[in-house]
């Protein structure tokens, strides 16, 4: 639950000094250096100064140069992960600075199998946003200024050209990882800095840090930007759902489509080497095509973009984490989380299901249920009366 | 060369083109771009009918998807096809039809002296239209409009060469070139008065120098001098998601070796980096990606900048990649697109050739 | 403080010896030619320099241009291609193929202000066991020369 310290339990404080960015990367090098782990996994600036790169390092004099709370969110975390874990767990005890959303996305892909959290410590942060890549790129300054804002407050209104998916986002702070840092408790020079399971509980203690009293500042300012969070996603599912609605309001939502596959691209949740809508079964066959356009009187080209979309959200959104990943990266412009957001926030309801929680509940697809929760039943029993009579 | 004269600008005098041909069953279908007004984009349309035509802008300037690339499947089908494609697009089709990957058996083409086109961006601020005007405006006066992609405004090869039908604009409308005895063929009592003409020397000589000067200059930004720091800062903030080579006309591989599980990062591989450079990035490969494929494909590339377009993280890929593909082309004095029978250069070899390596 | 831009763990992989490091050289060399002329070279007890990792493969064609620019992205300090002479290819025209390739990753490396010199090709034959000692020998020298191959220090790439 977002704003509790899970199952580790344990709240400690981290002197902020210069600023949190500064803190953090102290109390990692500690890590690093007293052997509670053996490599960091956070970004680095590039060269340019224009962007980050995930970098895993064992050396203390790269881990220095590290900045970890970026303003912008390249790459998401998650493929990072599933890059280094998939084809195995790492025997490198690997201690992993990510935001909420890319923990919740690694999450959901240990459960399908994509990442291998053995040998991974997870840390998080109340994260107020990430600004938009490309206005990072063109004023690398300006934006490191506008997010330095956004940290101060909490919030990603503060600061201008932030994802449209972080206003609405709940999920902002504390939920399944091994440590989370509390910057929105920040009171008296230190933020409260808390474990979240055994693992993290264990590597807190090691470092030397004051226990925390209590963690009611953290909370309270937590919460009280969850609220503002919720009223913004309300508002966004609802402009979401009227956009959407029906054939055409799909059709128009996705009209300005080129069919670059990006979005997928960027995507942590979406892992498959070949795609089944790369694939040759619904690549159409040439006169099979003509046909059809001749039927409709013309088609629109490339062809089965608004197929690639909407299968798409059948095959992943009840795992979309409302990263941005695909709005952020679409060189057409299109929103496209906040109708994968949408979508999967409704199909998520419809299962009971959370998403990008270590919670070892099955992801909805893998498993069944003889008698399912009322949002499926109701769906079938809607399509077909008396199709759940044999039990 | 035998030239029908038209009032209409271009793209209206295209339009009127394509629904004769339909109207007239001298075609199955047009390939065109289109305005979609209700929603302020436009897109790549295949039409069987000329009622669908109001909203087809064949000289749209605008790119959302290489039509090269989109007719070159299509191509395949036993019906015949009448495609609207720009310079770079029929470029980019006629290395597809070497590689296999496409057909002008059945194909008539329509191409135009190319001012270029607008980066998606602009299309999604400004609107198809006003972009359609500007354009318009700037050919009228024989120049290049400002704000198209950079590849476009270095573009020296905006005349086409292959096409069947070529059009240029003037002051007065336009000229409908018919370049090829399947052009006479198929606009055979088509349009009004006939004339013995070619698109303008002078103004095209006009707009290659300007075009050539920005070349140059573009080249000449390019951190390519920097050896690996120098490809860093390029391609640096590349983030891996293989769109510059998905909307690449030529990248046509199923399965692309960079995808491949092969090169697929691992354990062993990753912890080496850790002991031999102190740290690795992930996800990995972004560089080799870049290089290899250059290597695979750089002496193909058209031009065309939908990479750079797409590119999330504004790589200049369209600058890069044309740099490097005119020079690994020039080993072999090949130049892509210019001639559907010319092999492509890794295909073929001559025994006594590049005496210097080996 | 060393930049992130150039750094790396230490010496790891650099064995020094007197007047310099010992570069690592992949070398890709067709079975038929290159390999066997290798094979005699060993056999002949010609001394070569133990910078070289050979990489067995059918034909030269075989090299794909990625393979030159992986080793080189990795660390290797040099990559050397082996093959038959023009004309006297196992599969006939292999090499010819091989040596356009080649052109092509030189040019791309040329282009992008690269050390194309770290890339090399040779024609070997399987009966040229001192030719294969002498293109190893100054091959080593000139990489050792051009010094460690600065890959090996990239955190980026």
């Amino acid at each position: 639950m977002t704003g509790d310290p899970g199952s580790g339990g344990a709240a400690f404080l981290l002197p902020v000094g210069e600023g949190p960015d500064g803190a953090i990367l102290g109390l990692l090098a500690g890590a690093l250096e007293s052997g509670a782990v053996d490599a960091l996994l956070l970004p680095v600036p590039l060269p340019a100064g224009d962007s980050f790169a995930w970098i895993l390092t064992r050396d203390p004099a790269v881990a220095a140069g590290g900045r970890p709370l970026p303003p912008v969110m390249p790459v998401q975390g998650a493929r990072a992960l599933r890059d280094l874990t998939r084809k195995g767990e790492s025997d490198v005890r690997i201690l992993a600075l990510m935001r909420p959303c890319e923990i919740r996305a690694a999450r959901e892909l240990a459960k399908l199998g994509q990442v291998r959290t053995d040998g991974l410590l997870l840390a998080s942060w109340d994260c107020p946003g990430a600004l938009c890549s490309k206005d990072h790129v063109a004023d690398p300054d300006g934006a490191g200024r506008r997010f330095a804002g956004m940290i101060a407050a909490g919030s990603p209104d503060a600061g201008g050209g932030v994802r449209s998916s972080c206003p609405g986002c709940v999920d902002f702070s504390m939920t399944d990882a091994d440590v989370h840092f509390g910057l929105l408790g920040e009171q008296d020079g230190a933020l409260p800095v808390m474990a979240g399971s055994p693992a993290g509980r264990t590597l807190l203690g090691s470092l030397g840090l004051t226990p925390a009293a209590g963690t009611a500042r953290w909370k309270l300012r937590a919460e009280m930007e969850r609220e503002r969070r919720e009223t913004s996603r309300r508002a966004a599912d609802e402009a979401a759902g009227s956009k959407l609605r029906g054939a055409e309001g799909l059709l128009s939502f996705f009209s300005a489509c080129i069919g670059c596959r990006i979005c997928r691209a960027v995507c942590p949740i979406c892992h498959c080497r070949l795609c089944h809508f790369d694939s040759e079964t619904p690549r159409p066959d040439p006169d099979a095509f003509f046909d059809g356009a001749e039927l409709r009187g013309g088609a629109s080209l490339p062809a089965n973009r608004l197929l690639f979309h909407v299968g798409r959200m059948t095959h992943m959104s009840l795992s979309c984490v409302s990263c941005g990943q695909c709005s952020d990266a679409c060189p057409a412009g299109i929103p496209v989380a906040d109708a994968f957001g949408f979508v999967g926030r409704a199909a998520r309801e419809a299962f009971g299901y959370e998403a990008g929680r270590g919670d070892g509940i099955p992801h909805p697809l893998r498993t069944w249920r003889r008698i399912e929760p009322d949002g499926i039943g109701g769906l079938v029993r809607d399509a077909e009366p008396g199709a759940c009579a044999h039990e | 060369m035998n030239s029908i004269v038209s009032r209409l600008d271009a793209s209206a005098a295209v339009r009127e083109l394509l629904g004769w041909l339909l109207g007239e069953g001298r075609t199955d279908a047009v390939l065109t771009p289109r305005r979609l007004p209700e929603d302020g984009s436009c897109d790549l349309a295949l039409l069987t009918a000329p009622e669908g035509l109001d909203r087809a802008e064949p000289l749209l300037p605008v790119m959302t998807t290489n039509a090269g690339q989109a007719l070159s499947h299509l191509s395949l089908s036993g019906r015949r096809l009448t495609a609207v494609l720009k310079p770079c697009e029929l470029r980019a089709f006629t290395e597809r039809v070497k590689r296999e990957q496409g057909s002008f058996e059945r194909l008539l083409t329509v191409s135009f002296v190319c001012g270029g086109v607008f980066p998606l961006g602009r299309v999604l601020s400004d609107g198809p239209d006003t972009l359609a005007a500007a354009a318009l405006e700037a050919a009228r006066r024989g120049e290049t409009p400002a704000g198209v992609r950079e590849t476009c405004a270095a573009c020296e090869h905006f005349v086409p060469t292959n096409a069947d039908v070529l059009v240029s604009s003037g002051e007065d409308g336009c000229r409908i070139h018919l370049c090829t005895p399947r052009a006479e063929e198929a606009l055979e009592g088509f349009g009004g008065e006939r004339v013995d003409t070619a698109p303008d020397p002078a103004g095209i000589e006009r707009v290659l120098a300007a075009r050539s000067a920005a070349r140059a200059e573009l080249y000449r930004a390019l951190p390519v001098e920097g050896g690996l720091d120098g490809l860093i800062d390029l391609f640096g903030r590349c983030v891996g998601c293989h769109g510059c080579s998905r909307v690449c006309p030529i990248c046509y591989c199923l399965l692309c070796d960079f995808e491949s599980a092969g090169l697929e990062g691992d354990l062993p591989r990753f912890r080496a980096a850790l002991d031999e450079r102190g740290g690795l990035r992930l996800p990995s490969g972004t560089i080799l990606f870049h290089l290899g494929r250059m290597t695979h494909m750089s002496f193909s590339c058209v031009g065309c900048g939908m990479c750079s377009d797409a590119c999330p993280a504004g790589i200049p890929v369209a600058a890069v990649f044309g740099r490097t593909g005119g020079r690994t082309a020039a080993l072999f004095d090949y130049v892509p697109g210019r001639d559907a029978e010319e092999p492509v250069p890794v295909t073929v070899f001559r025994e006594e050739e590049l005496d210097d390596i080996g | 403080m060393t930049s992130a831009r150039n750094h790396g763990a230490g010496d790891a992989g650099e064995i020094r010896s007197e007047g310099g490091f010992s570069p690592r050289i992949a070398a890709f060399l067709c079975k038929w030619c290159s390999y066997t002329g290798a094979d005699l070279a060993g056999t002949s007890r010609l001394q070569y320099p133990v910078s070289i990792i050979p990489i067995q493969v059918m034909c030269s064609s075989r090299v794909d241009p990625v393979f030159l620019i992986q080793a080189f992205l990795s660390g290797a300090d040099g990559v050397l291609v082996g093959g038959c002479h023009p004309g006297d290819c196992h599969y006939e025209t292999g090499n010819y193929h091989a040596r356009r390739r080649f052109a092509i990753v030189r040019e791309v490396f040329d282009s992008m202000g690269l050390e194309s010199a770290r890339l090399r090709l040779s024609w070997i034959s399987a009966s040229e066991g001192p030719k294969f000692a002498q293109v190893a020998a100054e091959y080593t020298s000139r990489i050792r020369e051009a010094g460690p191959n600065p890959t090996r220090r990239s955190l980026f790439l």
